[in-house]
């Protein structure tokens, strides 16, 4: 095992150097003090996105300052899941340091599996809590007014588009910053796909867009991307107190945000109703599609051909970022936020060790060396801190930084995908309606009017409707005053 | 000595009693556990313990809230047509194994490969294969006019679950073809030569005299096969997830959904319970008819 | 059907290439892109010929090789799996080949019929009693309850093994004085030695073909080769060289095991139940 260990961290080293100049930058105090425990492991169990690659590639310096050796387990989302919810139920110490998608952190917490951080923030000054920006913290993070894991890479969705096809087509670029969206909306959006579907450009025929169609997660994902901003809400009250997840599923916003989903669809590739993340991704840097919206980790990741090929991709310069356009002319705007945060569990044997690699992964210099990490591409542009939106050397790296982060500002993770503890089989249900609505089984009425219908049974078999339990005012606002408390000021 | 006589009585028991024991702690167990459960509220993902007993919500709520009957539909459809399919392929092949012809015996040992595989590896390969984008059976389709959807095999409700019963059928038609050649080789040559003299053409031989003597064998292979491919997951969880819409959603794969992805234990385990009723349902009147049949 | 034409053998020999094709083509297919560079996997139309390349086998089995200690898990996982069910469907088998009981049929069938449950359902009671006795992760999870397989499979085959071993011979030893117990392992198991491995052979190809038993009860240190080829179908790619690379490597053991087992396979496929 451990001449297998060696040579992972050979081929690792590749990366690695590209970030050696931060380990002299560390703040060394509390590392100091770990490192007198040298000789101390902790396990870390995270899933295959791309940012724990990135991560993979700077653990050595880690390791380095403080003593601490690294073990990276890197599962499939599924396996994670199951995985994680095993080792709870034994409450067995099989990791010291877990990646948490956003979904998760309510049963979580409310379970108490995962242990609260606010103790270790705001008795670590050099965490630098104040620098994490809100949003990312409230979507990804807080729960019931507590700290329960710190965001490792934060997603918010934005528009990529052909800028060789625009101009071909006699298109203005469209705006890069909110500052400019005025009047930049969803039917202009709909209006230029219409146009360019079907246009030749250099003997290549395109499609207008591409969506994601697989079910359940995938689809879900960018659906509400859409649905959110013509104003959708799952539930009546939520994350405002009190709490009441009665579904508003059905309602008049969410079906002309399917109405416009299927247009959506028909402007896309037919099989793009088998597409999961990647596929589209990888299905626009093939060069067939005008524009399309997604997560913005792939801002960065259409600059390959494939997924991990190390191949750059045809369209590497031929493509501009865009904001997400509102549904009226500067409307209000509500931006998917998700991503991935690391915790602890509460049953982590090394919990000093445990919080400092959280602080050091999560921290501003590691992210910095995480986004610097070259292996076949630059891959990591998924920050959380605003000193790394300010940072020159990374805006060199990845030009979009600054729509990136208007984006992040209007993100609301809890708003657009709840993380209500029954999450997954929600999303189950509605995935498959949209489905269902994309394949032109069902009309786009009835498939929100099932969805509602489903919703309600599936809260009330799980004792959501009524909400009997107390619920708090998990608001921005309330991160926000958190935020500040716990950084001391 | 009656001591020993009762030990030699006992001892076929004693025998078989480790083996029985054993299987019945690990099948008949989770079965139990399952029916228990099935009358509680259990959600994995909000308590680590049954929290209140529920009635007979939890079978309820497999008809309000998964998409059980179309489940059901498909998993008849892709268990009886698959199975179909394959006995007459296998039967086909097994005849052409059957003409004895230079190097068959070669082409048998590696006509198995397919079933040889891992039903996961087997997905892979021909989810690769059918991408709609770039894949081979695409591109040689479209080269000799075959319609193919423009969403692609697995995505077209109306060829979903078709592609998924063509890797089944891909994987055990080979199964079929060696076992019935097999079968074949066992038909004794002078009833078969009998045949002949008496003027018989070669297709009343093989309906008339090899089926009927095929039959033992066939009815076996049908319903080990029937029960596997009824109750199997791996295909659908690596091609289609069930999609799209619900045109290739099975029971196997409801159960791994409300199972292990939504961890509600309580409909899982109701649901467990209507699948394996539903299953010895079919088997057991397959069997009545089979043997029936035989009889007379 | 003895004396065919030439026409006719033509046309045997057509179909039996068409079936040849459409069996094994796939089959190649995907051996050919485990050598493909991962930028090729979908090149039209299509290269039969191409510069192998060897990385998608040397990334995921030597450097950095996350997938050479599920070789081992797979090798250790299957082994015990058979060695277990061995005791166990041996006595099992010759106590049901060997005496007149009552009832003996129903017993053979019953074996069967464990094999009507979808497997899945077995999968959430295991993970919560495995989680529950700490045995969570470990192999011994997966060995266990890999038995609902193996040990049906294995008695009945077994039997249909034994059946063929002269009672004589037994009967013989017994008259030397030989006790049941020694006559079992003097005459019983050597000459069903032939039996008893073919039997664990197949019940080696299944336990290691089974994904579902450790896709819910292995940890990272202890997971299988099939499941490490599900996990490179990640979020965020189809990362097709490692999962031709892994599954190529995974196919190769029970491609070979079939291939000794010859006249074997329709046995052990038909449980013993036709004997080929």
């Amino acid at each position: 095992m451990s001449k297998q260990k060696l040579s992972r961290r050979d081929f690792l080293k590749v990366g690695g150097a590209a970030g050696a100049a931060l380990a002299s930058a560390t703040p060394l105090g509390n590392l100091a003090r770990v490192a007198a425990q040298s000789d101390q492991t902790i396990n870390v169990l995270t899933v295959g996105d791309p940012w724990n690659l990135a991560l993979q590639n700077v653990t050595d310096q880690f390791t380095e300052a403080t003593g601490i050796t690294v073990n990276i387990e890197t599962l499939g989302y599924e396996a994670l899941q199951a995985r994680l919810i095993n080792s709870f139920l034994t409450k067995s110490a099989d990791a010291d340091v877990i990646a948490v998608d956003q979904m998760w952190i309510s049963q979580m917490a409310d379970n108490g599996w995962i242990r609260s951080l606010d103790d270790f923030i705001s008795m670590d000054s050099d965490a630098h809590f104040d620098d994490f920006l809100p949003e990312c913290l409230y979507s990804l993070s807080t729960w019931r007014n507590k700290v329960w894991t710190l965001p490792i890479a934060s997603y918010a969705q934005g528009v990529m588009y052909r800028t060789d096809l625009f101009e071909a087509a006699g298109l203005d670029p469209l705006p890069a910053s909110v500052a400019d969206a005025g009047d930049w909306t969803w039917e202009d959006y709909f209006g230029i796909l219409e146009q360019i579907n079907g246009m030749d450009l250099d003997g290549t025929s395109m499609y207008g867009t591409t969506v994601i169609g697989y079910q359940p997660v995938p689809v879900v994902h960018m659906y509400t991307g859409l649905s959110a901003s013509y104003g959708t809400r799952w539930f009546t009250q939520f994350p405002e107190a009190p709490w009441d997840f009665t579904p508003t599923i059905n309602s008049d916003a969410n079906v002309a945000a399917l109405h416009d989903w299927k247009r959506l669809y028909e402007l896309s590739p037919p099989e793009s109703i088998n597409y999961l993340w990647f596929d589209a991704g990888t299905r626009y840097s093939q060069g067939d599609i005008g524009m399309f919206y997604h997560w913005t980790p792939y801002f960065y990741l259409i600059n390959n051909e494939g997924y991990l090929t190390g191949t750059p991709s045809p369209v590497v310069d031929k493509t501009a970022t865009a904001v997400l356009p509102t549904r009226g002319a500067g409307g209000d705007q509500v931006i998917s936020l998700g991503g991935w945060s690391l915790g602890m569990p509460s049953t982590a044997a090394n919990q000093e060790a445990s919080w400092q690699f959280i602080k050091w992964a999560t921290g501003s210099e590691a992210q910095k060396a995480m986004g610097e990490v070259n292996v076949k591409g630059h891959q990591f542009a998924d920050f959380s801190r605003q000193s790394n939106y300010d940072d020159a050397g990374l805006k060199e790296i990845y030009p979009f930084l600054d729509t990136q982060l208007e984006m992040m500002k209007l993100g609301d993770g809890k708003v657009v995908r709840p993380p209500a503890p029954i999450y997954t089989s929600l999303e189950g249900v509605y995935g498959l309606q949209i489905n269902q609505a994309m394949t032109g089984t069902v009309s786009p009425e009835q498939a929100l009017e099932t969805t509602q219908i489903l919703f309600q049974n599936i809260l009330s078999g799980n004792q959501m409707i009524p909400y009997l339990v107390e619920s708090f005012d998990d608001t921005l606002e309330n991160t926000k005053a958190l935020q500040a408390s716990l950084s001391g000021m | 000595m009656p001591s020993r006589y009762t030990f030699q009585r006992r001892l076929p028991w004693l025998l078989l009693a480790p083996s029985v024991i054993v299987l019945l702690a690990l099948i008949l167990y989770p079965l139990g556990f399952a029916l228990r459960n099935s009358f509680w509220f259990w959600n994995l993902q909000t308590s680590p313990v049954p929290l209140y007993h529920s009635g007979f919500d939890n079978y309820r709520m497999v008809f309000q809230v998964t998409p059980f009957a179309e489940a059901l539909k498909n998993t008849l459809l892709l268990a009886g047509i698959g199975t179909f399919a394959q006995f007459w392929f296998g039967m086909g092949i097994a005849l052409l194994l059957h003409t004895h012809l230079r190097g068959m015996g070669l082409m048998r040992a590696l006509l198995i490969m397919p079933t040889t595989l891992a039903p996961v590896v087997a997905g892979f390969l021909f989810r690769y294969l059918l991408e709609p984008k770039g894949g081979l059976l695409p591109w040689l389709l479209e080269g000799v006019g075959f319609p193919v959807p423009p969403q692609g095999f697995l995505g077209n409700a109306g060829t979903a679950l078709f592609s998924i019963g063509l890797v089944d059928t891909w994987q055990w038609t080979p199964f079929f073809a060696i076992v019935l050649y097999a079968g074949l080789l066992s038909i004794s040559e002078e009833v078969l030569e009998a045949a002949l003299v008496d003027g018989a053409s070669a297709w009343r031989l093989f309906w008339s005299i090899a089926l009927p003597l095929l039959r033992p064998i066939a009815a076996f292979l049908v319903m080990i096969r029937f029960m596997q491919l009824f109750n199997s997951f791996d295909l659908v969880y690596v091609l289609t997830s069930g999609g799209p819409g619900t045109a290739s959603r099975t029971l196997s794969f409801n159960l791994y959904r409300e199972g292990l992805v939504n961890y509600n234990i309580g409909l899982t385990a109701a649901m467990t319970w209507l699948v394996v009723i539903i299953v010895s349902v079919i088997i057991n009147l397959y069997l009545f008819f089979i043997y029936r049949k035989r009889e007379w | 059907m003895r004396r065919m034409q030439t026409r006719q053998r033509l046309i045997v020999y057509a179909l039996m290439a068409l079936v040849m094709i459409f069996f094994l083509g796939p089959i190649l297919w995907f051996i050919l892109l485990a050598f493909r560079h991962p930028s090729e996997a979908y090149t039209l139309p299509p290269q039969l010929f191409f510069e192998p390349y060897l990385g998608n086998f040397s990334e995921t089995f030597v450097d950095p090789g996350n997938n050479a200690p599920q070789l081992v898990s797979s090798v250790i996982v299957s082994t015990g799996a058979t060695l277990l069910s061995l005791p166990f469907a041996l006595a099992a088998a010759y106590a049901l080949s060997r005496f007149a009981m009552r009832g003996k049929e129903f017993i053979m069938n019953w074996y069967i019929s464990l094999l009507i449950a979808p497997p899945i359902v077995f999968v959430i009671p295991y993970f919560i009693v495995m989680s529950r006795i700490g045995w969570a992760g470990a192999y011994r999870a997966m060995i266990v309850t890999l038995q609902t397989l193996a040990i049906p499979f294995s008695v009945w085959l077994l039997k249909s093994f034994m059946d063929e071993v002269p009672l004589d011979l037994e009967e013989a030893a017994w008259v030397d004085g030989a006790n049941r117990l020694a006559a079992f392992f003097r005459i019983i198991i050597p000459l069903a030695l032939p039996g008893i491995i073919v039997t664990s052979m197949f019940t080696f190809v299944f336990s290691w073909n089974n994904v579902l038993f450790p896709l819910a009860l292995s940890k990272q240190s202890t997971t299988t080769l099939p499941v490490g080829t599900i996990s490179f179908f990640a979020s965020t790619g189809v990362y097709w060289g490692h999962i031709a690379a892994t599954a190529v490597v995974a196919m190769l053991p029970p491609m070979i095991i079939f291939l000794l087992l010859g006249r074997y396979v329709v046995r052990g496929l038909t449980f013993g139940a036709v004997k080929g």
